[in-house]
């Protein structure tokens, strides 16, 4: 036995020194991607944060797992994907890449504070229905009080600061339906759920609404097993998108029909309704395998390219090997919160990370499915990449969660190895 | 909990397999369209990218030099304005106001941009442009520009004409035309879009002419139909009057064959004729000619061809069977359905790249016709053939005969909605061993086809014979 677990132990740190190589060859890259737009600008703003960012990735993913447990792989992926957007961002605007690294700082304090309450969760327990409270009332603000962007009505406007609430609820309906569902309280989950859909439905944010409605419904499906509930959650949502869309576009929901028609024909419409959808493309092919190269690209041209359509503009400028490179990415990060999803002891903790993952997979997918045309532009972030305060916080805080598990995990194989331990010496 | 494990396992096996799809999804796009995206003249930045590499020179398949590149990196066309005014619509110009011409279908030949990065950067590193390949298209310049002078003046309308045993596309002429040298604000807001190409980007109800597909039809569902003796009232009647079917110029032709119902393209024969096969049966055939594919030829960008498939009432049926009602087909197609009846049912690819030829001389790349696909049976298309050939000699075709040679043909004018006149049709062939060639005409708003387009595709007959 004892044999084993050193064997196990053995890999372990193999893996790690695996991490490490990874992490040094991402560094590298960031550092060469900042040091060319250094050449490029000439000036002492680009040369801070050539030397900033790499550094705090290189903070970041060492001494946050020294200090906590955490699961490198996953940390350092994440802040690959955060550090790239950062030096894309740059490259697009020097002020929004300031931006974004100082977003990407408060999201990583804003990680390990999330991990932190989350590996103490058993003190919080009183908290759980009073945070799907606060979940809707956050979710009715933006209808009150709220500005329009983009044909949604999802922001709020405090003095210069703005915010949208359904991307920092987007972690509360994740902690709250864990809650309910490790409780078998289905009803609960779903009568929350479906007044949080009703709230996004009246900010008109249905790309945000898409989201929630996806992950609950896995979230119910892999906490009751029931297949039947599937199928009534999939095909009810086919028969609300079909009749709802014949509804929704009399009442102020115009953007949706040219959404639909630049998805069906873009070609057709590519100076107006299919002009985002065919500048995308044309900046993919643009690019082509190898892309043009960072600063030397041409798809300036793309409609909202910080938030939305980040994605083709990096193809663009990387090459489409490196746009696949990021889906595989993309995989991994989810497959390692799946990964912590499966060793947890506990319901609930198993039903957290797991709706988080499949949050962050199923938002990916959604987004670049809207950019390469397989599905119709919903307007929600590429996750930790695109410009975007509050959508980097709670993709980060999502991280935090599934990190906090991970360290509960830990803490339960520790405990184990101990008692054996001590089983072994009573022996 | 080992049932929420199990199930988390599926659900993180669809949601994979949904991620990977999106790689899947994107990497087939980019493999059977990035082309076409590049090079449509939604890409403006086609010209940015041009600016880092030479051109290759392009040749007509007699030599004839269409566009090089001089010194200074500026394009150059052939100095005769005819033959660039024939040529445009293939090639392309200098803006790419003509979405997938050569110039811009082409460029990753024609600017070696698909030469590999590592030979890319070392030219990049020695300050050297990148130079392209040479190209050796099908068409026949001078033909092609005798063409466009027969065509009648202020006419909308295209032209094709293609080696039915090879594909070669010989001319492929859209109207109006401009010339790439001299674009003025004039033709850019010309109403008459002359950018536009009409020849593969076009797509209408090409009226009789369809008659061959209905015919095709009728051979193969219908048994000894060559032999039945076939009514015409003069007027097929529909509930509500409004879409009666009747033939042109009200003309009752009685009792008829097959034969002479299609030398005198009986409308209400035909029209009875697919009311007798019924919609799924023509729509079988009308797909074996390649309605509905989803074309993605090597060297062409072709609108796709429709058959109406919604609202299929009686009356849109008979309709249907005369070539009228929603159809819509490019005059390109329209030409490649005639070759596959010219060319023993083989249907082939249109062709317009020959060679491929690197800056040092050498051929890259030689490039072979290929089938697109068996249209149909030889035998039907030898009756067809010989029907076709019963229209030219004493039907409505007659305009197009060629003494001393076996022209063979089908005439169609089509009435579009809102429009004066019917647009024209003709398509046929020459069936001689040494000339196959196909021809497609279509003029728009011009009368009928039997006075506008018969004659004229007789007159390009003649050019490509070389009689006068």
């Amino acid at each position: 036995m004892r044999k084993n677990k050193k064997r196990l132990n053995k890999k372990r740190i193999n893996n790690n020194s695996l991490v490490d190589k990874l992490a040094f060859i991402i560094v590298l890259f960031i550092f060469s991607g900042f040091a060319m737009l250094t050449l490029k600008n000439m000036d002492m703003q680009t040369l801070i944060i050539t030397i900033a960012v790499p550094l705090i990735f290189l903070m970041s993913t060492t001494l946050i797992p020294k200090i906590f447990f955490a699961d490198k792989l996953l940390l350092s992926l994440v802040n690959f994907l955060c550090s790239l957007g950062v030096l894309v961002l740059y490259r697009m605007d020097p002020a929004k890449g300031i931006n974004h690294a100082i977003n990407y700082v408060v999201g990583l304090i804003a990680m390990v504070a999330i991990m932190l309450v989350v590996k103490n969760l058993s003190r919080f327990r009183k908290l759980f229905p009073i945070i799907g409270l606060f979940s809707l009332a956050m979710l009715a603000l933006p209808v009150v009080a709220g500005k329009e962007i983009g044909g949604a009505k999802a922001w709020i406007q405090i003095g210069s600061i703005g915010f949208q609430p359904s991307e920092v609820v987007k972690i509360m309906l994740v902690v709250a339906n864990a809650y309910f569902l490790s409780k078998k309280k289905i009803f609960y989950s779903m009568a929350f759920t479906g007044m949080c859909l009703l709230l996004l439905v009246f900010q008109r944010d249905l790309g945000t609404a898409l989201l929630y409605y996806v992950v609950t419904l896995i979230m119910m499906f892999v906490a009751s097993g029931n297949w039947t509930l599937l199928a009534g959650g999939v095909i009810g949502a086919g028969a609300v998108a079909v009749l709802g869309y014949s509804l929704l576009k009399r009442i102020g929901f115009a953007h949706l029909e040219r959404r639909l028609l630049a998805w069906l024909n873009p070609w057709g419409n590519y100076r107006d309704a299919g002009y985002q959808t065919v500048q995308s493309l044309l900046a993919i092919v643009n690019g082509g395998a190898f892309g043009l190269g960072l600063g030397a690209g041409n798809a300036s041209q793309i409609p909202v390219k910080e938030t939305d359509f980040i994605f083709p503009f990096i193809l663009n400028e990387f090459g489409m090997i490196f746009g696949v490179c990021l889906v595989i990415i993309y995989i991994i990060i989810f497959l390692r919160g799946i990964a912590v999803a499966m060793r947890c002891n506990h319901r609930m903790h198993s039903l957290m990370a797991a709706g988080c993952s499949f949050f962050i997979a199923f938002q990916t997918f959604v987004i670049i499915g809207g950019n390469i045309n397989m599905l119709p532009i919903t307007g929600v972030t590429l996750p930790f990449v695109s410009y975007g305060g509050t959508s980097l916080l709670s993709s980060m805080g999502m991280v935090g969660v599934i990190q906090g598990i991970a360290s509960i995990n830990k803490r339960h194989i520790m405990q184990d190895e101990l008692l054996a331990d001590i089983g072994e010496g009573l022996a | 909990m080992k049932n929420l494990r199990s199930m988390l396992r599926k659900a993180a096996l669809v949601m994979t397999v949904l991620l990977l799809s999106l790689v899947v999804f994107g990497a087939y796009n980019v493999s059977t369209q990035g082309n076409r995206w590049f090079s449509s003249s939604a890409n403006t930045h086609l010209r940015e990218l041009r600016a880092n590499a030479t051109a290759g020179n392009v040749y007509d398949r007699m030599g004839v030099l269409l566009a090089t590149t001089d010194i200074n990196g500026k394009r150059v066309y052939n100095p005769d304005s005819n033959i660039r005014r024939s040529m445009v619509h293939v090639l392309g110009d200098r803006q790419n106001n003509v979405g997938y011409g050569v110039e811009a279908f082409m460029s990753n030949r024609l600017y070696g941009f698909d030469t590999s990065p590592l030979v890319k950067l070392s030219h990049a590193l020695r300050g050297e442009k990148l130079k392209g390949n040479d190209l050796r298209l099908s068409v026949d310049s001078n033909l092609s520009s005798r063409i466009a002078k027969l065509f009648p003046k202020d006419h909308k309308g295209a032209c094709v004409v293609m080696n039915y045993r090879t594909g070669e596309v010989l001319s492929l002429l859209s109207f109006p035309n401009f010339d790439p040298d001299n674009i003025t604000e004039v033709t850019k807001q010309d109403k008459n879009r002359p950018f536009w190409n009409n020849a593969t980007r076009w797509v209408s109800a090409p009226g009789s002419t369809f008659k061959v597909v209905t015919l095709a039809s009728a051979l193969q569902n219908i048994k000894n139909i060559e032999n039945e003796t076939l009514n015409c009232s003069g007027i097929i009647e529909f509930p509500g009057g409004r879409h009666n079917l009747l033939d042109a110029g009200k003309a009752v032709h009685g009792d008829i064959t097959l034969r002479q119902a299609f030398t005198k393209s009986c409308n209400v024969v035909f029209g009875s004729l697919a009311l007798r096969l019924g919609d799924a049966k023509l729509l079988s055939t009308a797909a074996a000619f390649g309605m509905g594919d989803y074309f993605l030829f090597r060297d062409f960008v072709v609108e796709n061809s429709s058959y109406p498939k919604f609202n299929r009432t009686q009356s849109e049926i008979a309709w249907t069977g005369v070539g009228q009602s929603a159809l819509q087909i490019s005059p390109l197609h329209m030409c490649m359905i005639a070759s596959s009846v010219a060319n023993g049912g083989d249907m082939m690819e249109p062709q317009l790249l020959l060679r491929e030829i690197n800056p040092n001389n050498e051929v890259k790349e030689q490039f072979s016709p290929r089938v697109y696909k068996k249209a149909l049976s030889k035998e039907h298309a030898q009756i067809i053939s010989d029907y076709m050939y019963s229209v030219v000699q004493n039907g409505t075709g007659t305009g197009a005969i060629v003494k001393g040679y076996r022209i063979c043909g089908k005439t169609g004018s089509s009435e579009i909605d809102n429009q004066e006149k019917s647009n024209a049709w003709f398509i046929g062939f020459i069936d001689e061993e040494n000339y196959p060639y196909a021809v497609c005409v279509a003029v728009m708003n011009a009368g009928s086809a039997g006075k506008i387009a018969a004659p004229l595709a007789g007159e390009i007959f003649k050019a490509i014979l070389g009689v006068r």
